[in-house]
């Protein structure tokens, strides 16, 4: 086993390493990079010496220039990003001007409680789904839940979400629900639970659109698992030894089927942390995925690099945490 | 629960043997609903190639009365004006319906002259399709005709004006001063008017155009490199498999719909860099499905067999293995089609999708309105409708030919 994940980490470096190149080449040959701008120049006109001078010394903060301002070839752009990136320096935004490692600290709590709720959400729905649907195979209850699943996976959440706002959120039509952000304004003087409340309050309708698409494609990979393990013969070996029903489908097939979940839940993960871009968007939440579309909007370099770099290693730990997983959960899954 | 158990062998034979596709379709087209997908599905298509003759501002043909010193004139305002790419889209329509006539007009035939027709008539239109498109990809120049037909058609100097049932093409705006931007659906405008004062049912007509072309484009080109990818590593392994891998794990591991953004964003947003970058971000899920499906098939006896008879390679992968491993990526690619669109409708919807004014449902959506202060519903809902359903029976479709090609369900009738 241990030389099993030697290997797998090891062969996350030529991966890495390819994945952040090409982004890196993706990027850098483009047209137009921002890399002046931004640092003093909000609302204040600047004299064209103090532009130039922002422009070299955003250039070499960038490793386009050397010290002489000498421009630099793509592939030691690369290496110099790599040098400084191995040694632990995360790069700063051009244009919010901090540590792009401040800024994912900012984001991330917001984007990862708001999927986590959603995540639990969907698992409390999906389970007795998959359950329910694999017990009533081929009937009605099946065939029609399979079908309303994939019509609410299939629902576009730009028109859905869009028209939530625009019907529950908005003073033209019902006021229902805040139209934006996370918090009210007079967060300073609310006790914990209000605040709580207020939370909860603001996130009802991001919540129900990440929500309403994750359930088609989990419950049917459950009631599959289900039917899989339906088949077995431990359940006629439980059946015939006089278990009641319940607990041969709940204590064995169940729990059988719970071995797939650690795949999908593993394969959720950097989505988890990733946020949708186009949800935070409608909602105006800043979230990670608010924070990568601005800055590929605006092409802030040092944070679409690292946002990169940090989603992808996420990801590709959580596919090796999912082997591991199944593994100590099933011993009978083994790698070589 | 029986049936599951039941195998393919054990079932009444239908009327005649079938070849395993036949067996497939039937099995595919039996319950209504995915005839009324496949149904859905093709009208979207025709109306993808045939939009410029169903929503058009221009007459299809019209007569200029005789004046002093001039006879009268017939003129074809629409076909004048038709752009490179809809006469395209029209050959192929034309070549499709005349493959159509070619599958008829052989059915009845014994079936080695059949084959034989078919496959003659496919290759001939194929090529005159070629030909043509590339003429007048290179010959035609697109006009711009901003003459008001509808207009001199009402002062009567036009006369014997034919519209195409929807009058109005996608770029075409009312004048400001006449109060009609935003209007509800009315016997002038059918589903209203966008902010511009745009004609929304034209807009989503020609928007199932952007669709469709994404849709299918995109998918092509991802099945392309899918295709190719996975049948390498499934059949070499070892080194190669290993590299290849890597190149697939290296898409996988940014998120998708980061990764498109950030070439978008970077890349310009025509309609074809939209396809390609899609495409080129979305291969990697049937890479790894014909590399699993390649692996079990490349020690089958009639591979070997294949091998042993000296076949040249690419016969062996393409036209002996291929079509055994390839229907659970053409089911992934059902899906994808469906995730292709709903891709595209969200990056218009975004602003970083196709530009205006082309239409496309995305954008439609967000010139509906800034939801949180003024959302006028009834232009969401078209684009909003269409969007889902499209993608419905692209879900639904993939979904029954799963069910069709899953020897588990083989049983059920």
């Amino acid at each position: 086993m241990t030389t099993y994940i030697i290997r797998r980490l090891l062969l996350m470096i030529p991966t890495l390493l390819g994945m952040t190149f090409m982004l890196f080449a993706v990027v850098r040959f483009a047209p137009g990079l921002t890399t002046g701008g931004g640092q003093f120049s909000a609302g204040i006109m600047q004299s064209r010496q103090a532009q130039k001078q922002e422009q070299q010394i955003m250039e070499r903060r960038l490793h386009l220039v050397d010290k002489n301002g000498h421009p630099i070839n793509l592939v030691m752009q690369y290496i110099l990003w790599l040098k400084s990136t191995c040694e632990g320096h995360l790069g700063t935004s051009i244009v919010y001007q901090e540590p792009v490692l401040t800024l994912i600290e900012q984001r991330l709590p917001v984007t990862l409680t708001i999927n986590a709720i959603a995540m639990a959400v969907i698992y409390l729905v999906s389970l007795p789904g998959g359950l329910i649907t694999a017990l009533n195979q081929g009937r009605l209850i099946d065939r029609g839940y399979g079908f309303f699943s994939l019509a609410l996976y299939s629902l576009p959440v730009i028109w859905l979400g869009s028209t939530l706002l625009g019907f529950f959120a908005n003073p033209q039509y019902f006021n229902w629900f805040p139209s934006a952000g996370l918090h009210s304004t007079n967060t300073g003087n609310m006790t914990y639970f209000r605040y709580i409340a207020d939370y909860l309050y603001h996130i009802v309708l991001p919540i129900v659109c990440s929500v309403y698409g994750g359930f088609a494609f989990l419950s049917k990979q459950i009631r599959g698992s289900i039917l899989e393990n339906l088949q077995q013969d431990y359940v006629r070996t439980a059946r015939a030894k006089g278990l009641p029903e319940s607990t041969v489908l709940v204590r064995h097939v169940f729990r059988n089927s719970l071995l797939n979940l650690i795949t999908l839940t593993g394969m959720s993960l950097p989505g988890l942390l990733g946020g949708s871009v186009i949800i935070e968007q409608i909602f105006s939440i800043n979230g990670m995925g608010r924070l990568a579309y601005t800055s590929t909007l605006s092409r802030d370099l040092p944070v679409i690099q690292d946002l990169a770099l940090v989603g992808s290693v996420l990801t590709l730990l959580s596919y090796l945490a999912v082997d591991i997983c199944y593994h100590l959960a099933d011993p009978r899954v083994i790698y070589d | 629960m029986t049936d599951l158990t039941l195998s393919p062998m054990d079932q009444p034979a239908l009327s005649a043997p079938r070849p395993y596709w036949g067996w497939v379709a039937v099995r595919l087209f039996r319950p209504l609903l995915v005839r009324l997908c496949a149904a859905y599905l093709a009208v979207l298509v025709l109306i993808a190639l045939l939009v410029p003759l169903i929503a058009n501002g221009q007459p299809y043909t019209c007569v200029v009365p005789a004046t002093a010193g001039h006879a009268a004139v017939r003129e074809y305002p629409l076909f004048r004006d038709l752009g490179t790419v809809s006469w395209i889209l029209l050959v192929v329509a034309a070549a499709l319906g005349a493959q159509g006539v070619v599958i008829s007009l052989s059915h009845r035939l014994p079936k080695a002259q059949r084959m034989m027709r078919r496959r003659v008539g496919a290759v001939v239109i194929t090529g005159i399709t070629i030909i043509a498109g590339s003429l007048i990809a290179a010959l035609h120049h697109n006009r711009l005709d901003a003459v008001n037909y509808r207009s001199l058609a009402r002062h009567g100097l036009i006369t014997h004006a034919v519209f195409p049932p929807v009058p109005w093409g996608y770029a075409e705006m009312e004048p400001l001063s006449k109060g009609l931007i935003n209007q509800y659906p009315s016997h002038r405008h059918w589903l209203g008017t966008d902010g511009d004062g745009r004609d929304e049912l034209s807009r989503l007509l020609w928007g199932a155009r952007i669709a469709m072309g994404v849709g299918f484009v995109s998918q092509i080109i991802a099945l392309a490199m899918g295709i190719v990818v996975g049948a390498l590593t499934g059949y070499f392994g070892g080194i190669f498999d290993i590299i290849l891998m890597r190149l697939v794990e290296m898409v996988e591991s940014i998120p998708t719909f980061f990764l498109i953004l950030t070439f978008v964003a970077v890349y310009g947003r025509h309609i074809l860099d939209i396809m390609v970058i899609i495409g080129v971000t979305g291969w990697t899920g049937y890479a790894r499905l014909l590399r699993a499906e390649f692996f079990r098939i490349r020690n089958l006896d009639y591979v070997l067999a294949a091998q042993g008879a000296g076949m040249p390679l690419w016969r062996v992968l393409f036209k002996h293995m291929l079509p055994n491993g390839v229907t659970p990526v053409l089911v992934s690619a059902g899906f994808g089609l469906a995730g292709a669109v709903t891709i595209e409708a969200s990056l218009s919807y975004l602003g970083v999708g196709v530009q205006p004014p082309t239409a496309s449902w995305g954008s439609m959506l967000n010139s509906a309105g800034n939801p949180a202060t003024v959302f006028r519903w009834w232009q969401a809902l078209g684009p909003g409708m269409l969007i889902f359903i499209t993608v419905l029976a692209f879900n639904l479709f993939a979904e029954s030919l799963r069910d069709a090609i899953d020897p588990t369900t083989m049983g059920r009738r």
